[in-house]
């Protein structure tokens, strides 16, 4: 037994250094900063106390619509995605469904792409492709995308979208495929067919799934950073800035660290809370055979 | 031999963990080689100033330069390599707030040789307590850049645009001889008079913003010493604004101006003469020249008059200064110093700036030597006849120009704020940064 608790700390230890080293040590750092006014470059570091996070809640416009629009986007983007997802694998995983190794393999390879890429070549599209077809065609939906608020929001979405479903797909296949056929057939024998069949037996079973899925996915869609940047930069006039972000350019543009740090414990807070809430929710309808 | 397999696996594992952990920060000394890294944000040069640096090292073969450039992004990156260690020799600062923000790294170079040699009013903005810390690197001009064949073919002699309202309707002639396809045959890619890449917020915040607070602060360190703004000449500006997005290929829908980004002003914009007149400076020339020599060399430059104020000068000052960051070691700082002084003072050095980076050269001792594309000529021209008025832009507030001031004029570009409106909020923003 000594051997293997040795081992164990062994093979552990690589993996808790890196993340004591890389996420849990600067956090604090961070918090230590969040109490300053240091700008980032020079060393006069004064203690402002909660003066950051003050100004923050009460005089920070930018920061207040970053944080509705990231969660309009986080609750949209969430939803059409798991959706979508679990659609395609309900197909994929399908009886009646050909070439599903090639399908499986089309719709995952989005997700290869990196997120700045993608950004960039997605606004080639909206911008000049999309252009071309409102001229060509006459349809003016789809001319002047990305100079709007709404066409702004609707690309960040559908180039997420368009990344993470295949992702989630194949979590959700992984998920279908462990139900054991067996209880599907002794479903199928008592009655239960089609869509009672996939609310009352397949989705509870499948429901540990769904818990990662969904937690993956609201953490990441909340922490969005490289597809806006490269998508709309926040334009126009800041108001598809995402949190990630409004405080990257708090940090770099303003050159305010100490109030860009306030602003990541804020978010750090509020997304670790949203998280917990939807692990607690989902674990609990979570149904084991 | 399957664990012996995976013993090795394991560690080959543990071995890339330690891969990315290489220190890339310049050594010196050690008698064989001192090497420095010159960290700019100069696209346009930085393919010739790669060759340069290795002109210099043919020469100096105890001396490595590395050159290393970067655009976007450029000062969040140098705050970050300053803070991971990897810091440069010789990087870029702006203007009187970089100075104030990078002072306990700055080196000072009083004592540099070509100091008595730099134009006037160059030094002002990087001169502290009397000590000066860097090298201007060029004088730069913007305004009108204007295409000189299609205005000849369009019958409208630009030597009568003399203000605001000459101007005017000279483009509004434009504009109706394009309309009406009277260009069609000899410029079939003309689209508009203008293009306003209004999604460059550097171009709108900084640059338009210049021509009306230059005559109101007068200068980048009153700018950057100012507690707020009164905006006098708010209402000449939203004529310039408008001058120019109301003629482009754009129409009357303008919101569209805030996703129109530079190279479609440039590159895809004047150099293909897709439109005929743009708000752009002389470092546009290599761009346009390497797209169609013959556009570029019938380009000329004129005034963005501001109405009833100035109407005949053009804005012109100093884009960046070379620095020499101080916690360099002795030899690094001598080898770039050294550097430097080659590249601005030497006679090959003289060459290299002029012809192959298309500067103004910032110093009174170029002799005849002097830049030879048509919109350094331009500016040139403007200077000697004292037509000038200075950049102030490099005083404003950390993030103002670009975060509120380009930002609030793409919400007035696209109908969401009354020209009111964002002025009061940006004189608000103004105040509220200084605090």
């Amino acid at each position: 037994m000594k051997q293997s608790k040795k081992l164990f700390w062994t093979f552990l230890m690589p993996s808790l250094v890196s993340f004591l080293l890389v996420a849990v040590i600067p956090m604090f750092i961070g918090i230590f900063y969040s109490f300053t006014d240091w700008n980032g470059m020079n060393n006069q570091i004064n203690f402002v106390g909660f003066q950051n996070y003050i100004k923050i809640l009460t005089n920070d416009p930018g920061f207040i619509n970053a944080f509705v629009f990231t969660l309009k986007y986080a609750v949209v983007e969430v939803i059409l995605v798991n959706v979508c997802a679990l659609a395609l694998a309900l197909f994929i995983t399908s009886k009646y469904t050909p070439f599903s190794g090639f399908f499986k393999g089309a719709f995952f390879l989005p997700n290869l792409i990196g997120g700045i890429l993608l950004g960039f070549i997605w606004q080639f599209i909206f911008t000049k492709g999309f252009s071309s077809i409102a001229a060509t065609f006459n349809l003016p939906f789809f001319d002047k995308w990305l100079s709007t608020t709404q066409t702004g929001f609707l690309g960040l979405i559908i180039v997420s979208s368009w990344q993470s479903i295949g992702y989630m797909m194949l979590i959700y296949i992984a998920g279908l495929t462990s139900i054991s056929e067996e209880v599907l057939e002794a479903a199928s024998i008592d009655g239960a067919v089609g869509f009672k069949k996939l609310k009352y037996i397949t989705l509870p079973l499948l429901m540990p799934t769904v818990t990662v899925g969904l937690f993956m996915n609201i953490a990441g869609a909340f922490k969005v950073f490289d597809q806006n940047l490269s998508l709309t930069s926040g334009g126009p006039y800041n108001s598809t800035q995402m949190i990630s972000l409004n405080i990257y350019n708090t940090a770099y543009t303003y050159n305010d660290l100490g109030a860009a740090q306030a602003k990541a414990i804020i978010f750090l807070i509020v997304v670790g809370c949203i998280a917990f809430i939807e692990l607690y929710l989902t674990k609990r309808n979570e149904v084991e055979i | 031999m399957k664990k012996i397999i995976s013993l090795i696996l394991c560690c080959l594992l543990v071995g890339s963990l330690f891969v990315g952990c290489g220190s890339k920060e310049p050594k010196s000394g050690s008698g064989k080689s001192t090497e420095i890294v010159l960290y700019q944000f100069k696209l346009e040069i930085a393919k010739q100033l790669d060759a340069a640096a290795q002109k210099y090292m043919d020469k100096n073969p105890n001396v490595k330069v590395r050159v290393e450039s970067n655009g976007e992004g450029y000062t969040t990156t140098l705050k970050a390599k300053m803070q991971s260690g990897q810091e440069p020799t010789i990087f870029n600062v702006q203007g009187p707030s970089d100075v104030e923000d990078w002072m306990n790294k700055l080196e000072d170079m009083s004592n540099e040789p070509w100091v008595k040699n730099a134009a006037n009013g160059t030094l002002t903005d990087v001169t502290k307590d009397g000590k000066v810390y860097g090298l201007p690197a060029a004088i730069e001009g913007y305004g009108f850049v204007y295409n000189k064949l299609i205005f000849k073919d369009a019958g409208i002699d630009v030597a009568q645009i003399k203000d605001f309202a000459s101007l005017e309707k000279a483009v509004k002639e434009l504009d109706k001889k394009i309309k009406s396809g009277a260009l069609k045959e000899k410029y079939p890619d003309l689209e508009a008079v203008f293009e306003y890449p209004a999604k460059e917020t550097w171009l709108t915040g900084q640059h338009t913003s210049n021509i009306a607070l230059s005559p109101e602060l007068k200068s980048s360190t009153d700018a950057y010493n100012a507690k707020s703004i009164e905006f006098k000449y708010a209402d000449q500006l939203k004529k310039i604004i408008d001058l120019q997005s109301s003629y482009t290929a754009a129409g009357s829908s303008r919101d569209k101006l805030a996703a129109v980004d530079n190279t479609a002003s440039v590159e895809n914009g004047i150099a293909i003469g897709r439109v005929a007149m743009v708000q752009q400076g002389s470092w546009i020339y290599p761009s346009v020249n390497s797209i169609d020599p013959k556009v570029a060399e019938n380009l000329g430059m004129i005034p963005i008059p501001l109405e009833g104020v100035v109407e005949d000068s053009i804005p012109v000052g100093v884009p960046s200064y070379w620095v020499v960051n101080k916690d360099a070691t002795a030899e690094q700082k001598a080898a770039a110093k050294d550097f430097l002084n080659w590249l601005y003072q030497s006679d090959e050095g003289k060459k290299i700036i002029v012809d192959e980076f298309n500067f103004i050269p910032p110093f009174t001792n170029y002799g005849d030597l002097k830049a030879k594309d048509a919109l350094s000529q331009a500016v040139q021209e403007y200077s000697s006849a004292g037509k000038t008025i200075p950049w102030v832009f490099n005083g404003y507030p950390n993030g103002w120009s670009m975060d509120v001031m380009g930002t609030q004029i793409q919400k007035y570009l696209s109908g969401k704020a009354t020209w009111d409106q964002v002025i009061i909020e940006v004189k608000k923003q103004w105040s509220e940064l200084r605090k």
